[in-house]
């Protein structure tokens, strides 16, 4: 008796999953699928990948996948996720890897499977990579490193070489943001004269920048530049420095390009931002996966080109 | 090893219900998608269910004397740490494993400590040790992952042991091992007891406080055990490993059908949650449902499985009447 | 005005019919009940006659099968609680349903407390709570937290509130259960001035003293059904008994001559702050030590601080005439003592575990192997248990929230025997526990001192402790203020040491 009524509403549970998946899964054995694992989707850059990867796929004919962990920082869970689409036999993996090192073990794993990996915007770790005996078929992304020493050059010429910096770093180990960081911090080296006074991460989340900006600002009321890696940050960042009634006193420079960060600029709020192009790098990856069902050659390197908004 | 009566019991118990839901779940998924039922799938989503599932095990002790552990998702990260940088001083595999999970169960038999000698209750206990913990994880690490350990460690994510993956037999063994406990010995009675009523049971000459540091002890101790499987599935130990993961082994055992008040439920129980859990994230993966429909899902189930619980006890208490 | 004009109806209550089934029980099967305007009415039967579920349908806490109810001669549903509530009916339950977290005055005044601009009125609240509190004669700080109270004094706010409602009919289910004799006489004296302004009271209650002191008529229940209504004048005590059981009883505790042994336990100068000062008393083998005092007076304490749950601070605890040290509840068990505490469902059982489970728990470590448990031992322990109190139950498997308040009883005493216990201090063994049941844990207690348990025993109910007690204790304030032997002691000169006269 009560078995029946649970087994009731079971069957209810499971129609229903099955009505979605039937509604996505229709035309699936008509068209290739491949698969886009990015890093999460509750931030705007990724949205802007999915968007040009889905205008591509839909041009070209490819069923597409997007999926991702609920948590940018889930490594393992993306890992699950990976491992999922590999029974899914999907025909080729993009994937903008969440742990540069530890992805590692799926990337084998697709290898194994003979599915092409398709890497983009953040790198799989080389060393560890070569080590575990996989490869990738090729790496589409802007070089962030390039982007951060873009916003420095920018950030000097902009305060006439004297200023205090402060910093608002990602992820501390995380290949995006190390990279932008390294390159911010070798553009400001050779002028001594932009002192970076405070470097502290905010684990590229909006109120975690809020709260460090506040925090720097009680320690050095006189910075006048700073430097986020990400726009979700520096968005928190001009918050913060809005509340100490700073306004235009400090040129926060972004990098993301967020529709948020643009409208900021145009605002005057905000000094800059580093346009990465992920509607370009979610087109390009669709395109690329595409050449690779057909059997044609990709370039391992596809740079997206970067430039300065502000 | 288990009576004929046994498993009639466990047929007849609570637990069929929420094993009938996984069976139902995966009758859905083999009809919706091809992908499903093929035996590297299965293996992956029994691997997949294990790093939840073995924390699920120390969370279910907890639950069962009324109390409630926070800090194992933090603990994760900070045992992760701990074998990371023993492993990077050149220790070797077993003994960084080793010296891992005893940090694991210090750290629990703190919790139990704070909580049987101070006047905190265990949720409170235990958000404190989540915040300490994951703090001295990224202390210890400067807030990097560690990897590139030797092969050694890898080979207790990647091997099969008797055709299954490693991990898999590892949760087994484990859960083996706790349902013992819980039905066959002492301490098993005396968590059953505890959570059903501490004072009846310190009144019946129960060392409860010993008892109840010991469970979470062994709660610390899951998290160090899910810490290796976590360090050799990633070949990394991160000091950001397992946030939420608390949540989630709250779930697996809620799903099973161990009462949050104390005093009834079993490993069996959860054991299925966590395989309940897993089947469906791995489903709603295969199906390409979309992220954000796939945390709707998970929240629907988990709602689900509780009424229907309720629902069950209720009907099981009229009868009894 | 034309109301007036009306026939008043004499019937404050009309239930006709009423029928109520469980899953495999017929729990009511057509039940009459007539309660008249300003009478007691005594609802009598035993455990499991059907009173308890005739009241929650009258409190609308269980919708009915069958039947109809008329309230001053017009049909009610009465579908929920609030309905009850609106048709002024309020019932003082058995089992305690305050919450401890909140001041005895937010308890009288829960869910309709009075407001002023929106905002609690706390000191009109407090104002009319020590009223009301007053009116029972309890002293009883408002203010303070329920939690801090005995289960005496909670009975008594349990009662306030239910004055406070101003009920037209009012339910009373076993209230005296916990109640000193004074206590006791005070809530009569309110029970007669409500009758006097016309509020009928349906009270339940296994003790007949009270029910011939107060009542007015009586509706004996047995297995669902009325057997007899009759007004109380006319009953004989036994024929009621025999009404209830449908088998003679032996309402009086049945007198047995025992020969005591040695002095199994001796306390010498027990103190502790101001509940205890300078107890002295031993027990010998085969002997029960009956502990009588008004509540407050230190009997409770002494059990406690012998068992290990309170600290003392001097006195020193005598097994066979040997010190011991007692620091927890272990050292107790090891020393040979049991206690039944007077809160079975707190602290005396584990109730969502099995009958078995229960009676092995302070045995367990012995009932294994490497930490194993001996399975088939511990069934077999279990089961004679069982046999030998006579505990009603489907099987050692039950669970014992589902046995009788009797039968959890048993279970309680069993747990302690299969310890080996030679020394059991019994609190209130009997409180919430119908007729038939008392009758054999009575005997129960006879037959364990006849086996040379020694047996400390303390209870409210004075007929109780004389009837069964071999000499008898008397505190106040605590200290023994007097001892009789069995041939000695009286209902008055008892009394009399309980409250300093």
């Amino acid at each position: 008796m009560r078995a029946t009524l649970f087994v009731r509403r079971c069957v209810l549970l499971a129609a229903a999953v099955l009505v979605t998946g039937c509604n996505r899964g229709a035309d699936a054995s008509a068209r290739p699928t491949v698969a886009l694992v990015v890093k999460t989707l509750n931030n705007q850059f990724f949205i802007d990948m999915e968007a040009g990867a889905k205008a591509a796929a839909d041009s070209l004919g490819l069923e597409l996948i997007v999926q991702a962990p609920e948590r940018e920082i889930d490594v393992e869970r993306q890992m699950q996720i990976v491992e999922n689409l590999i029974q899914r036999k999907v025909r080729v993996l993009m994937l903008v890897p969440n742990g540069s090192k530890e992805i590692v073990p799926a990337v084998v794993k697709a290898n194994v499977a003979k599915i092409p990996v398709v890497v983009v915007d953040s790198r799989v770790d080389d060393g560890t990579l070569k080590a575990a005996g996989g490869t990738v078929a090729t790496f589409i992304g802007s070089d962030n490193e390039d982007g951060g020493r873009m916003a420095g050059a920018y950030l000097i010429e902009r305060l006439g070489g004297t200023a205090k910096v402060a910093i608002l770093e990602g992820v501390p180990g995380h290949e995006t943001a190390d990279a932008r960081l390294r390159g911010f911090r070798r553009a400001l080296a050779g002028t001594p004269a932009m002192q970076i006074v405070a470097s502290q991460p905010a684990n590229m989340e909006r109120d975690q920048a809020f709260n460090v900006t506040q925090n720097i600002l009680q320690a050095h009321p006189d910075i006048t530049a700073l430097f986020a890696c990400n726009d979700v940050m520096a968005l928190g960042a001009l918050e913060a420095i809005a509340a100490a009634g700073k306004g235009t006193a400090i040129s926060v420079v972004g990098f993301d390009a967020q529709d948020d960060a643009r409208k900021a600029i145009a605002e005057k709020r905000m000094a800059a931002t580093i346009a990465q192009n992920p509607r370009e790098m979610g087109r390009l990856a669709v395109l690329t996966a595409h050449r690779l069902l057909k059997g044609e050659s990709v370039p391992t390197e596809q740079p997206v080109a970067i430039s300065l908004v502000r | 090893m288990m009576s004929s009566a046994t498993v009639r019991r466990i047929v007849r118990g609570r637990e069929a219900g929420t094993a009938i839901g996984l069976i139902v779940l995966c009758i859905g998924l083999w009809i919706a998608t091809p992908y499903f039922a093929t035996a590297a799938n299965l293996s992956n989503v029994a691997e997949q269910s294990a790093v939840i599932g073995v924390i699920a095990i120390g969370m279910t002790f907890v639950i069962l004397t009324g109390g409630i552990d926070l800090s194992v998702g933090s603990l994760v990260a900070l045992v992760s740490v701990v074998i990371g940088s023993a492993l990077q001083r050149g220790v070797p595999v077993f003994a960084a494993v080793a010296i891992g999970l005893l940090a694991g169960a210090v750290c629990g038999a703190l919790n139990g400590l704070m909580i049987t000698r101070g006047p905190l209750p265990p949720f409170i206990a235990t958000l404190g040790m989540m915040s300490v913990a994951r703090g001295a994880a990224l202390l210890l690490s400067d807030g990097r992952p560690i990897s590139g350990f030797p092969d050694g460690l890898r080979a207790l994510a990647t091997s099969d042991v008797l055709g299954a993956p490693a991990p898999v037999v590892m949760m087994l063994t484990l859960y083996l091992l706790a349902y013992l406990v819980l039905t066959r010995t002492v301490f098993g009675r005396y968590m059953y007891a505890i959570g059903g009523n501490e004072e009846a049971t310190a009144l019946a000459g129960v060392n409860v406080r010993r008892w109840k540091t010991v469970v979470y002890a062994i709660s610390g101790l899951s998290a160090g055990v899910c810490a290796v499987l976590l360090v050799a599935r990633l070949n990394s130990a991160q000091p950001i490993a397992g946030i939420g993961y608390e949540l989630d082994a709250i779930a697996a055992v809620v799903i099973g059908g161990t009462s949050l008040l104390g005093g009834s439920g079993s490993v069996i129980g959860t054991l299925i949650g966590a395989l309940i859990m897993s089947v469906l994230r791995n489903g709603l993966n295969l199906l390409g449902v979309s992220s954000y429909l796939q945390q709707v899902a998970i929240g629907v189930v988990i709602i689900a499985a509780v009424l229907i619980d309720m629902a069950l006890r209720r009907r099981v208490q009229r009868s009894s009447r | 005005m034309p109301t007036e004009t009306l026939p008043e109806p004499v019937l404050a209550l009309q239930m006709r019919g009423i029928r109520k089934a469980f899953p495999g029980v017929q729990a009511l099967a057509g039940v009459d009940l007539d309660v008249r305007r300003g009478e007691v009415h005594v609802l009598l039967g035993e455990n499991g006659a059907g009173k308890s579920t005739l009241m929650k349908i009258l409190s609308g806490a269980l919708p009915r099968d069958a039947g109809t109810i008329e309230i001053d001669g017009r049909a009610a549903a009465l579908a929920s609680p609030r309905e009850a509530r609106g048709a002024r009916i309020a019932i003082i339950h058995q089992e305690l349903a305050l919450v401890p977290e909140m001041t005895v005055a937010e308890n009288i005044f829960l869910g309709r407390a009075p407001t002023r601009f929106g905002l609690l009125d706390q000191p009109a609240m407090v104002r009319e709570a020590t009223t009301l509190l007053s009116r029972l004669g309890a002293n009883i700080n408002p203010n303070v937290l329920v939690a801090s109270l005995s289960i005496a004094q909670q009975q008594l706010v349990e009662i306030a509130r239910a004055l406070s409602l101003d009920a037209r009919i009012l339910i009373m289910d076993e209230p005296t259960s916990a109640l000193t004799e004074r206590e006791s006489t005070r809530l009569f004296a309110t029970i007669t001035g409500l009758t006097a302004r016309g509020t009928a009271i349906v009270y339940i209650s296994h003790r007949l003293d009270e029910i011939f002191a107060i009542g007015d008529r009586i509706t004996v229940l047995r297995d669902g059904r009325n057997v007899a209504t009759q007004e109380v004048r006319q009953a004989d005590r036994r024929a009621l008994v025999r009404l209830m059981a449908n088998r003679d009883v032996d309402e009086l505790v049945p007198p047995t001559i025992r020969t005591t042994g040695k002095p199994r336990l001796r306390i010498e100068g027990l103190s502790h702050g101001s509940t205890l000062h300078n107890v002295s008393f031993s027990v010998r083998s085969g002997e029960i030590v009956g502990f009588a005092g008004l509540l407050g007076a230190g009997r409770t304490e002494i059990a406690r601080a012998v068992f290990g749950l309170e600290p003392f601070d001097q006195g020193t605890v005598f097994v066979d005439e040997r010190p011991v040290e007692i620091r927890s509840p272990r050292d107790a068990i090891a020393a040979g003592i049991g206690f039944v505490t007077e809160d079975r469902k707190r602290e005396g059982l584990v109730l969502s575990r099995s009958v078995r489970d229960n009676v092995a728990l302070p045995i367990l470590k012995r009932l294994a192997r490497l930490g194993i448990v001996h399975r088939t031992a511990e069934t077999a322990i279990a089961e004679s248990s069982v046999r030998d109190l006579n505990i009603r139950t489907p099987s050692v498997r039950q669970l014992a929230q589902n046995l009788s308040g009797g039968n959890q009883q048993k279970i309680v005493l069993a747990k302690w025997l299969a310890t080996g216990a030679r020394i059991l201090f019994l609190d209130e063994p009997t409180r919430g526990i119908d007729v038939g049941s008392k009758q054999e844990i009575y005997a129960l207690i006879n037959e364990l001192a006849a086996a040379g348990v020694a047996i400390v025993l303390m209870s409210s109910d004075l007929p109780e402790v004389l009837g069964l007690s071999d000499r008898v204790l008397v505190m106040r304030e605590g200290r023994i203020t007097g001892e009789f032997t069995r041939a000695e002691a009286s209902a008055e000169r008892v009394m009399a040491c309980a409250v300093g006269i």
